[in-house]
């Protein structure tokens, strides 16, 4: 708490006047502890006032701001019955910006008279090394004493990047009240508001250029910008009052925040074809609680994604489950933090999974693919391929355990497959029924059947007539005991020729004319042959013959070569079978 | 045998088409590929241009389910029935037309009756168009046959009991006859269509001006009953009728 020269007991003061001392040489001089300072830096001014008792008015800072004071100090002396006194103020100085500063001359009046001190000059250089949010460092030279700001964590972006826009209150006032704020419209902005509770002043003073302000905390957004391009947050207004006390109403002060501009570049190129638009430094892990289980027993599969990014947009992964696999909706516990670095925590899907047969199931390993904002590229965590080894059941969970039958699962629905191979082509609009074809199939085993038929009435008459079927070989069989004959002319075989010669004219007559061996006499032969024409001379000869046959097999007599024998055999039987046949 | 009759059914035809059944077989082979491989566009046209000249239910099934996977229904509609038509007890050609009819907008009711699903319409419809015939053409040989046989046989009870055989052959003869003849009439005169408009508004009339009965969407199956000005007067399988505008529909 700073003396004010009023506080002064004005019983002292009564006494020092009471004692009366004699005016001793006055001094009125003003002093500055540097010249020189950077900004934010302080310098000490003091101005000195001794043996008078006179006030003295500031001087004018010339753009110095005032950080502390003024600081009263007063002293008194009596030495030797010599009273001396001296009074001085300090104050303590900075400025905001580089430059020449003067401190003007402070007056006071002594006597008739009025003394000045000495104006000082200081000169200010640029701070080094001191950060000042550069947005607060705007504001303040709005106004040194009451200014907003909106500070944001960066100026530039990728669309889902998350950024955490601050608005801040800075104030010098002993006193204020807010009465009305207008808190900027988001455009392209997908914000979340960090909870901040009640807007309190912040416990420690912040110094911005060497000023110190109170400050307070009146917005915290995470930000995430939804399209490329520049996008511009609006300033943001607020009325205030300060200076209100018992005794004063205040003024009234309106208020303006910077505006803030955000570059926010589109993602680049050649995203994961499972990207959905996660922005950030985040993780994934995956967990299965056991892969050793029995059938019916429930395994928990833990998807958890962390960092900082955009977490509440991540949705459940697809975990494209082999088909006996059962699966419930996952269980999302979330684990986040909107603090002034952002959204940051986890975000957890817990999956229940129940096999209900035995079996090895290999579950497809999960992917995610996020932009990473570290390295400025696209990132993709393959998760564990894991099999779970399920076991059948051994009756310890279900109190029977019969072996599952369920129908099977049609998981799609599709038109069966091409015909392959020979696809029978048939010629276009040919029909069998009515064809040429169809006609003949039918006609043919009814005229089989009937051919068949004729053919065994035939073979039936020519069974009951043994007579007729001798007639009609009659003329084979003579030709097969005339080669007989042939051979053994051949053999000069005498008696075999003579017996096979005769027995083909035999044969062939009886057969012929239906005769028994004794009926073929020349009488029987003459007059059965001279009934046909030309028959008599032929009759003639085949007995002729017959009795040359005769003579030679039963005496060694032979009138004729055996060679004319055969030849005119073989030529009576066939001119007998013609004669007879016509 | 079968070959033989397929062999010389093609004598009978060879003139009608300059195309060979080797090359049609060719045809059908490239268009399998390409199906296997995915290109049901070009698998059409291979199997198409087969159809030029030759048919069968196979083909026309393959047919059907390119027009299925290009997303044709009604023409994959219309080839199955074809294909059903000439193979009735087919599974195939049954399951997959059920399937391309799920995806038609009109549900019909149909009358009960026989349809060619049925046993008896399995029975009756053979595995092609010329099974009955075929079959008729092999009873009439087996009837002459026994015939023949009881003829010659001598023993009494078995020359009855052949004789009786070679009664049931002749009666199996004329039914197998009589359902081939059925089935050629089936397999000639198509009475049955499909829709291939998207909509089509049945009238009361045969012109544009009558009431419109009912609306009708593509690949629904309709019964031609007479035609009157390019105008179809039509039959559900439901038992309703109105007329249809004309090229609103092909016959299976």
């Amino acid at each position: 708490m700073p003396l004010r020269p009023h506080l002064i007991p004005s019983v002292l003061l009564a006494w020092c006047i009471t004692i009366g001392a004699v005016a001793q040489e006055i001094q009125f001089n003003a002093q500055v502890d540097r010249t020189s300072i950077s900004t934010g830096e302080y310098v000490k001014c003091t101005i000195s006032l001794t043996n008078s008792r006179d006030r003295f008015e500031a001087p004018s800072f010339g753009g110095l701001v005032v950080v502390q004071g003024p600081f009263d100090n007063s002293s008194f002396t009596i030495v030797n019955g010599r009273m001396s006194g001296s009074t001085s103020r300090t104050w303590v100085l900075t400025a905001t910006a580089p430059g020449k500063y003067t401190i003007g001359a402070a007056r006071t009046r002594v006597g008739n008279g009025i003394i000045e001190t000495e104006p000082i000059t200081i000169e200010v250089t640029k701070g080094a090394g001191q950060h000042t949010d550069p947005s607060a460092s705007q504001g303040q030279s709005r106004d040194p004493n009451l200014f907003i700001t909106i500070s944001v964590s960066k100026n530039k972006a990728y669309v889902g990047e998350q950024i955490v826009a601050t608005y801040m209150l800075y104030s010098r006032y002993n006193s204020l009240e807010t009465t009305k704020s207008d808190m900027p419209k988001l455009e392209g902005f997908w914000a979340e508001n960090v909870e901040l509770g009640e807007t309190n002043w912040d416990p420690q003073l912040s110094t911005v250029n060497g000023l110190q302000y109170r400050t307070a905390t009146l917005k915290k957004q995470v930000l995430l910008p939804q399209r490329p391009g520049k996008l511009r947050i609006a300033p943001f207004t607020m009325e205030c009052v300060v200076n209100r006390s018992f005794f004063n109403r205040g003024s009234e002060v309106s208020i303006r925040s910077n505006p803030v501009e955000i570059t926010v570049s589109a993602l680049p190129p050649g995203a994961p074809p499972d990207f959905n638009g996660a922005v950030g430094e985040l993780d994934m892990t995956v967990a299965v609680d056991r892969t050793q289980v029995k059938a019916n027993e429930a395994i928990e599969l833990t998807v958890m994604y962390s960092g900082k990014g955009n977490l509440k947009l991540m949705e459940a992964p697809a975990l494209n489950l082999p088909g006996d696999l059962e699966m419930y909706d996952p269980k999302l516990t979330d684990k986040l933090n909107l603090s002034g670095g952002g959204m940051s925590g986890s975000r957890t899907y817990q999956f229940l999974i129940i096999p209900r047969h035995e079996g090895d199931f290999p579950l497809p390993p999960i992917t995610f693919s996020y932009f990473d904002t570290r390295s400025n590229g696209y990132r993709t965590i393959t998760g564990p391929s894991v099999t779970l080894e399920v076991s059948p059941g051994d009756g310890s969970t279900a109190a029977v355990q019969r072996p599952n039958r369920s129908d099977v699962q049609v998981l799609g629905k599709d038109i069966r497959y091409l015909r392959t191979g020979d696809l029978e082509l048939r010629p276009k609009g040919a029909h069998l029924f009515g064809s040429a074809i169809w006609l003949t199939g039918m006609g043919a085993p009814l005229l089989g059947f009937l051919l068949f038929l004729g053919w065994r009435r035939r073979r039936e008459a020519a069974l009951n007539d043994t007579a007729g079927t001798r007639r009609k070989q009659a003329d084979r069989v003579a030709r097969e005991h005339l080669n007989e004959a042939a051979q053994a002319l051949k053999n000069s075989d005498r008696n075999t020729f003579y017996t096979a010669l005769g027995r083909s004219i035999h044969g062939y007559l009886g057969d012929k004319f239906g005769w028994g061996p004794a009926e073929i006499t020349a009488v029987n032969i003459r007059s059965r042959l001279g009934a046909f024409p030309q028959g008599a001379s032929l009759a003639d000869e085949l007995v002729d013959l017959l009795e040359a046959c005769d003579m030679a097999r039963y005496a060694p007599v032979e009138d004729r070569p055996r060679q004319q024998l055969y030849d005119s055999a073989a030529a009576l039987i066939g001119r007998t079978e013609q004669i007879v046949r016509a | 045998m079968r070959t033989l009759l397929s062999l010389a059914l093609l004598a009978t035809t060879i003139h009608v088409s300059s195309m060979t059944v080797m090359e049609a077989d060719s045809l059908v082979a490239q268009g399998t590929r390409a199906y296997a491989a995915g290109d049901h566009a070009t698998a059409l046209a291979r199997f198409d241009s087969a159809l030029t000249a030759y048919s069968s239910p196979a083909l026309l099934y393959n047919i059907a389910n390119c027009h299925y996977k290009l997303g044709d229904i009604p023409h994959a509609v219309l080839y199955y029935e074809r294909a059903a038509r000439l193979s009735p007890g087919d599974p195939d050609i049954r399951t997959n037309l059920e399937i391309a009819r799920q995806s038609v907008v009109d549900r019909v009711n149909e009358l009960p009756g026989f349809s060619l699903g049925s046993t008896w319409g399995r029975i009756r419809g053979g595995r092609d168009g010329d099974q009955w015939a075929r079959r008729s053409l092999w009873i009439c040989l087996a009837f002459f046959v026994v015939l023949a046989i009881a003829v010659v046989v001598r023993q009494r009870i078995l020359r009855r009991g052949l004789f009786v055989g070679s009664a049931l052959l002749f009666c199996a003869t004329l039914l197998a006859v009589a359902f081939a003849a059925a089935r050629h009439h089936e397999l000639t005169d198509t009475s049955e269509a499909i829709i291939m408009s998207a909509k089509v508004d049945v009238r009361s009339e045969p012109k544009g001006s009558g009431t419109v009965l009912f609306v009708l969407h593509k690949g629904t199956k309709v019964t031609i009953l007479q035609q009157q000005q390019g105008w179809s007067e039509v039959q559900l399988a439901n038992g309703n009728v109105g007329w249809m505008p004309p090229a609103t529909l092909e016959r299976i």
